[in-house]
């Protein structure tokens, strides 16, 4: 049950911010978690490493299982708690493989984001290149397009299907990124009616990252 | 059944491997599939954009159902044929925990992988820089490092979780790729037992890329990792 299961995480964190909406979705309220920060390199440190040997957050035990990645335990939560809260899988063909082509999708527009708004930290100064930051611009709005064009062919409002499903609760985050790091909204009129309205979905409002309510965002994005 | 899936697929690559992997233990041969060439650009063609406007591979349908993603496909196919063939994800919800958990790790690998072995593919000459190649190294050495840690009690019937699982599916092909492209089999000696029990599972041996056969010297650039 809930009181099982351990969260460890950070704020504005995509894969963190995932596994909550899921648990939140699930029914799954009252789990133990714990808030840590990523500027004081909290996700380096021994209480997460016991869980995580890779240092990184979500850091997610069930029982004493550790399920770090956060679509597995995305999926593992849906699958064990099938028929509490929300369907996030549906029964149908159709619906599944929709639904499990999106949430792989995400590893594109997640990698391409991060290579625009984390360029500068992940690239040490002398290796940094004009040629390739306007190359990761141009594939950032090229992958952009692409989810734009995706949700211009759904009349659900959702991702996959006439519901909210996995898809959402694996991609919105990606997409609540863009618009966090100064995505402009008038550019992408389906991403952003997709936003908007995922927004005050109730899983979605109570995980909302806390630092996300209490500092401004970045404009990182805004030429995209 | 099967003759309702079709597969582009391009030879050497994990994505594409882990798809017939999973048709196979599915017992689902006979599908229609069609070798393309990356060298000749032929991921990039129209009949492959039909399928995966990203111009990818592997591209697969099933019906009019199209699954790009490896992943996602062999999920997919899993579900849908859960009594046939192998069973692919376990029962207990803690063994599939497990398998989920592997499975998705296996995308680490994968690009840590890539980044090695086709930086010159994906980086332009200008934009080059040896500090790059050795961080990449040092990344994908800790990566390996990881595996080897999981593999530890490595033996027949017990892999990466369990029981031969998705997790399998998913790793092996880049295990596989790194032991071809030179990694030490003295210094991973347990990703080398893992990589010499599974290569002759049937699913795998039928589906070994077709150059590897022909030509079995592979490279050396991951000798040193």
């Amino acid at each position: 049950m809930a009181k099982d299961m351990t969260l460890l995480w950070g704020s504005g964190s995509p894969p963190c911010w995932r596994i909550m909406i899921a648990l939140e979705e699930k029914n799954l309220q009252g789990y133990n978690q714990k808030l840590l920060s990523f500027e004081k390199g909290e996700h380096k440190s021994k209480e997460v490493m016991d869980i995580n040997p890779r240092g990184q957050l979500p850091a997610f035990k069930c029982g004493d299982v550790p399920v770090n990645e956060s679509c597995a335990a995305c999926f593992h939560l849906e699958c064990k708690y099938k028929s509490q809260g929300t369907k996030l899988i549906p029964d149908c063909e159709a619906g599944l493989a929709q639904i499990l082509q999106r949430v792989f999708e995400v590893n594109a527009l997640v990698e391409k984001s991060s290579n625009v708004i984390y360029y500068n930290w992940k690239v040490p100064e002398g290796e940094r290149h004009e040629s390739a930051i306007k190359r990761n611009k141009e594939a950032l709005t090229a992958e952009v397009k692409l989810w734009e064009g995706y949700l211009q062919k759904t009349s659900s409002g959702f991702l996959a299907g006439k519901n909210f499903s996995l898809a959402d609760v694996i991609v919105f985050p990606a997409i609540a990124y863009l618009y966090r790091h100064g995505l402009s909204e008038e550019r992408y009129p389906k991403l952003t009616e997709y936003y908007k309205n995922l927004m005050n979905r109730p899983s979605i409002k109570a995980t909302w990252p806390p630092t996300w309510k209490e500092t401004p965002g970045q404009d990182i994005l805004k030429d995209i | 059944m099967a003759k309702l899936m079709s597969l582009l697929w391009g030879a050497g690559s994990p994505p594409c491997w882990r798809v017939m992997i999973t048709l196979e233990e599915k017992k689902l041969q006979g599908y229609k599939r069609k070798l393309l060439s990356f060298e000749k650009g032929e991921h990039k063609s129209q009949e492959v954009l039909e399928v995966n406007p990203r111009g990818q591979l592997p591209a697969f349908k099933h019906g009019d159902i199209i699954l790009n993603e490896s992943c996602a496909t062999c999920l997919y196919l899993e579900n849908q044929f859960k009594s046939q063939g192998i069973r692919l994800i376990p029962d207990s919800a803690e063994d599939q925990a497990a398998t989920y958990q592997r499975m998705m790790e296996g995308l680490a690998l994968t690009d840590k992988l890539n980044s090695v072995i086709y930086y010159d593919c994906s980086v332009p000459e200008e934009e080059r820089h040896d500090s790059a190649v050795k961080r990449n190294k040092e990344a994908l050495t800790a990566e390996l490092k990881l595996w080897e840690g999981y593999l530890e009690n490595v033996a027949a019937g017990s892999y990466l979780a369990g029981a031969f699982s998705l997790a399998d599916v998913i790793v092996f092909p880049s295990i596989a790729c790194a032991f071809r492209f030179g990694l030490s089999v003295g210094r991973y000696p347990k990703l080398a037992k893992y990589y010499s029990l599974l290569k002759n599972r049937a699913s795998i041996k039928t589906t070994w890329p077709p150059h590897w056969v022909a030509s079995p010297q592979g490279y050396d650039i991951l000798k040193d990792l």
